[in-house]
């Protein structure tokens, strides 16, 4: 019981602090950075910067398809750990009322053991996303410990969550203890590694998006 | 006292019924073969009201019943399956304190206690020697 | 008490039959969930048995305890425990008082040395020399370190006694401990609940007198037999947790339907009680089945969890207390480094013409 209130007091307390500190900090330094002046009079384009930056966004959510056979699985599997990362994250019931209780927003829940079910898979995905980059020599090549401790801290969670909900190993109040810290570790981790692409995800694209229609490039 | 509205799993048949009789039918070939007794705890199973009615009709009342007035109520009846007995105590306010089936010759509740036959013995004595009879 | 006649005789002479003692072991082999069978072994033990001296001490509580095990049934079955025990000293039930009580304890413990049962209900204040609870002019950690020094077991009864309760949650200005805490060369059984049910606490008595030894106990020193579950995975609304049926408040339709009351912050996966089994008042009912989550009063802190209705996934107290100064602290340290940038980026620039 002791971890347990540990884990829901200070530790939450605190990740949530880094998290939110962090954030701000990435998101302030990289909008306030200069950035230099494109004083070319750029390409005569068919369409306004925003209007490309959105497209750019849109046209990326499915690659081209010269690269699809190659990438297929990568892709399939991406999206598979995200939208399933989503599900657990936002539409398992004591998470929907962690939420409510933190910023007072709900909404309806799936069932425990849909739940369950979209956890397993993840897992499977989140699995299979590490095997390919290590079966994958030039992948293994450009990893960095960002990606591997990426990698794990997003994994945890959703492991601890599983073992907790089926009361494996240990008592349930030390499985939802380790749960709810492997969640603060998560959340510590966000804004300083290649997790914060969260958030810059979008914001990235819409930059590349904009640029290169400024440059003329037909997308 | 439950509100009768709110749905309520003791109603509803899981089906444990049958797994207790076929539990019962192995302590029956176990008494039949090696003169073993063996017993089970209603309470320490997950039955529901309705499984524990539909077990008790399974049963049925065979030729012997008894009823026990200790500290409670208690009765005791041979099912329809000889050697099968069900053994059921009543304790504050008449409530389910106990409930056993016991399958063996004779359930050890009704059978006298070679301390209370000793009891009874000087008991009577007692009576014989300050009344006439 | 100098009885030395076993428990068999004195209440065959008294008109008990030993069916009585059986029954009595049957409704006790129930609730420690022993098989049907230990029911003669402990009827033959409590029969063989001599009448249990019990010294109840009384700490820093509020009587709750003791209402749980006397609370009044028509005499039955269940109240046989009372005849198997004397009651030497509790101050709530006994006659004497002032020092005709005090003297009691001293002959209960000089007579039964090394045999007698301590129970102790409440907490014992440490802070400022134990001065915040005495009897009779002493301490209590002086009442239970004398009292316990010739016992042959301690039972903690309610979660003051096992887990400091009350008077130890935050911020604790007694500085009240458990027993556990205090006595540590003999066996404490902890029998937490506030109060705790009586079967637990007659059930874990009559095993103590027909075994003779001390029945197993889980990592928080409380009998397996009652704290080997969680309430979670007894509770007839479980399946209503499965599927995601919730009660959200204590007036909705889910709580009129009889949903899972997760969400109105019931402490029931982490709470290890036989609340959902044996049930209260004779088996009537239990909080969850009178429509209220549990508080989890069993456990360790329980008044220290973070609120009996907040939901147990919830964070406990408020996570986001520095949330404010961690976004301006972040933005500043953002903004700065960006302005630091800046900064050197023109320096380089400057000096490049």
């Amino acid at each position: 019981m002791e971890l347990l209130e540990f884990a829901r007091g200070p530790v939450l307390t605190f990740a949530i602090t880094v998290f939110i500190a962090g954030i701000t900090y990435r998101v302030f330094s990289l909008f306030l950075m200069w950035r230099t002046k494109d004083s070319s009079a750029g390409r005569k384009r068919s369409r306004s910067a925003f209007a490309s930056a959105v497209r750019e966004v849109i046209r990326r959510l499915w690659p081209q398809a010269v690269y699809q056979q190659r990438t297929m699985f990568e892709l399939v599997n991406g999206y598979v750990f995200h939208i399933g990362l989503a599900i657990i994250v936002f539409l398992l019931a004591p998470h929907i009322v962690f939420i409510k209780d933190l910023v007072g927003l709900s909404w309806p829940a799936l069932p425990n053991n849909v739940v369950y079910a979209v956890s397993i898979i993840t897992m499977v995905s989140l699995i299979a996303a590490l095997v390919m980059r290590i079966a994958n020599p030039p992948q293994r090549l450009i990893s960095t410990f960002d990606d591997w401790f990426s990698w794990i801290v997003t994994f945890l969670p959703v492991l601890t969550g599983v073992i907790a909900t089926s009361h494996l190993g240990a008592r349930y109040e030390t499985l939802l203890a380790l749960h709810i810290l492997s969640v603060a570790l998560l959340l510590i981790w966000i804004p300083f590694g290649k997790l914060m692409h969260f958030f810059l995800v979008f914001v990235t694209r819409s930059q590349t998006g904009a640029h290169l229609s400024h440059r003329g490039a037909q997308l | 006292m439950r509100d009768s509205a709110a749905p309520c799993l003791s109603e509803m048949s899981t089906g444990m019924a049958s797994s207790v009789l076929a539990e019962i039918g192995r302590m029956l070939d176990t008494l039949a073969g090696s003169d073993e007794p063996g017993s089970i705890d209603l309470r320490s199973l997950p039955l529901s009201d309705a499984d524990r009615a539909q077990l008790e009709e399974l049963l049925g009342r065979g030729e012997v019943s008894a009823e026990l007035a200790l500290a409670g109520d208690s009765e005791v009846w041979e099912t329809t399956y000889p050697g099968v007995w069900w053994i059921r105590h009543r304790g504050a306010g008449g409530k389910i304190a106990s409930e056993v089936i016991s399958v063996c010759r004779i359930p050890e509740i009704l059978m006298t206690h070679p301390a209370d036959i000793e009891a009874a013995a000087s008991r009577l004595r007692e009576k014989l020697e300050t009344t006439d009879v | 008490m100098s009885d030395k006649k076993t428990l068999g005789e004195m209440l065959t002479e008294r008109g008990v039959s030993r069916r009585s003692f059986l029954k009595y072991a049957s409704y006790t082999a129930s609730i420690l969930a022993l098989p049907p069978t230990a029911a003669t072994a402990i009827a033959q033990g409590i029969a063989n048995a001599r009448r249990q001296s019990v010294i109840w001490l009384s700490f820093q509580e509020c009587t709750g305890c003791t209402e749980s095990i006397t609370r009044a049934h028509a005499p039955s079955i269940e109240d046989l425990i009372f005849d198997f025990i004397s009651l030497d000293y509790h101050h709530t039930l006994q006659n004497a008082s002032g020092h005709l009580a005090e003297e009691a304890r001293m002959q209960a413990m000089k007579d039964n040395a090394g045999e007698y049962i301590v129970i102790v209900d409440g907490s014992v204040p440490l802070k400022d020399d134990g001065i915040y609870s005495t009897i009779a002019g002493i301490t209590n950690l002086q009442m239970l370190e004398e009292t316990c020094r010739d016992a042959f077991a301690v039972i903690s009864v309610g979660s003051c006694a096992t887990f400091g309760g009350i008077p130890g949650a935050n911020p604790n200005p007694t500085g009240a401990v458990p027993v556990s805490d205090i006595i540590t060369d003999k066996p404490v059984i902890n029998i937490s609940g506030c109060p705790p049910i009586p079967e637990a606490m007659t059930g874990t008595i009559a095993y103590l007198l027909s075994f003779g030894s001390v029945p197993e106990l889980d990592h928080l020193g409380r009998p397996k037999a009652f704290f080997g579950e969680a309430i979670h995975d007894r509770c007839y609304r479980r399946p209503f947790y499965e599927r995601g049926m919730f009660a959200k408040s204590f007036d909705d339709e889910g709580a009129r339907q009889g949903w899972c009351l997760f969400e109105v912050g019931c402490k029931g996966p982490v709470s290890y009680n036989a609340c959902a089994t044996l049930k209260w008042n004779g088996g009537v009912s239990f909080p969850i089945q009178s429509g209220h989550g549990c508080l989890g009063c069993s456990e360790p802190g329980f008044w220290d969890m973070g609120g009996f209705y907040k939901p147990l996934s919830t964070a406990k107290g408020d996570p986001l207390q520095w949330a404010g100064g961690a976004a301006v602290a972040g933005a500043a340290i953002g903004a700065a480094s960006a302005a630091i940038a800046r900064n050197k980026r023109n320096k380089v620039m400057k000096e490049g013409k």
